[in-house]
């Protein structure tokens, strides 16, 4: 079994297979191959061949591991058109998204704090210190929608079963664009655009939220990995 | 399919394992081991390479899967979709059309 079987799991997990589409694989490939032994055994063939016959029909398990990740690739159109997904998109998506993201928040936000009233809204900005609290909950809301952009492709690159690579390059575009992004509140109005001399408190740390994510992601992806392997091998 | 068939096969395996699959129900070795046998061995797929045609046509919602204990033993059974029926008719006449004008051609190199 593990002859074949193992270094099969193993390379599907190292090529970033999802570990539930690895269960599945790697279920479906050994009941293959019992059905092949049981083939060669009625045939007259002792067990020890009828194994060996049975893997060496199936071919070599790290390019079978590859063909499987090949076609993972190729069932969605994520995954097929990759460079255009990881690399273009998030150039066009992220200013959509972002901006999508953050007025729903303030819309929740408002609809929450002040009920739909503007009168309370403006009661708020004419207040220095709630005027205060108002900033730095925008500000907050900022960043989450930062982050959640850049997990909606974190999702979707392990949703297209690309390497990681791939999922750091669209982090590190979100975080270029986050940059050059801005949300400024001030009494009684509001604006948002793009310009490369921010105006913003520390702009850099609105570009550092999408790779910490990918980062965090990165290693937890290798932790995983590293897990199963161990589960594996003990 | 084995690599060594020509790219001109390239569409084949979709279309012989939705045709299996419109008569029955089955499972990856069963599909492998009748496009031996109907095929006289003309045509063959490498073992392992059936499942990812089949998971692939399973996101493209052409088949559908399900865990099934038959005899004692628990598989993956395949099984036809809507989706997958038109998508047959489709591959089917366009197999027809095909194979109609390659005949025709082959037949006149002779007369």
């Amino acid at each position: 079994m593990s002859d074949f079987i193992e270094p099969l799991r193993r390379r599907l997990v190292e090529l970033g297979c999802p570990l539930a589409q690895v269960r599945r694989l790697v279920r479906e490939v050994a009941d293959h191959r019992e059905d092949l032994k049981q083939a060669a055994v009625s045939e007259g063939l002792s067990g020890a061949d009828a194994e060996a016959r049975a893997n060496a029909s199936l071919g070599d398990p790290l390019a079978l591991a590859e063909e499987l990740m090949t076609a993972l690739r190729r069932s969605s159109w994520w995954g097929r058109h990759y460079v255009v997904t990881f690399c273009l998109l998030p150039l066009l998506v992220y200013p959509v998204l972002w901006t999508l993201l953050l007025l729903l928040q303030m819309a929740f936000g408002f609809a929450l704090g002040c009920g739909w009233n503007w009168e309370k809204l403006h009661v708020v900005a004419n207040n220095p210190v709630t005027f205060h609290h108002l900033t730095t909950a925008i500000q907050f809301m900022d960043y989450a929608a930062i982050a959640l952009v850049a997990l909606f492709f974190c999702w979707l690159a392990r949703r297209s079963a690309v390497s990681l690579k791939w999922m750091v390059t669209a982090c590190a575009i979100c975080s270029v664009v986050a940059v050059i992004t801005w949300a400024k509140c001030e009494p009684h109005s509001f604006s948002m655009g793009f310009s490369m001399n921010s105006h913003l408190h520390m702009p850099w740390f609105r570009g550092a939220i999408p790779l910490l994510i990918a980062g965090a992601i990165y290693v937890f992806q290798r932790r995983t990995t590293q897990c199963f392997r161990e589960k594996v091998a003990g | 399919m084995k690599k060594t068939n020509p790219s001109f096969l390239n569409g084949i395996p979709e279309l012989l394992v939705l045709r299996l699959l419109a008569r029955r129900e089955m499972y990856g070795y069963q599909i492998v081991e009748e496009i031996r046998t109907q095929t006289r061995e003309a045509l063959s797929f490498g073992e392992g390479c059936i499942y990812p045609y089949l998971h692939y046509l399973e996101a493209e919602k052409q088949v559908s899967s399900r865990r099934r204990e038959v005899e004692g033993r628990n598989r993956n059974y395949y099984k036809l979709t809507a989706r997958g029926r038109k998508r047959l008719e489709v591959l089917t006449s366009e197999w027809n059309r095909v194979t109609t004008g390659v005949s025709q051609l082959m037949e006149e190199q002779y007369v």
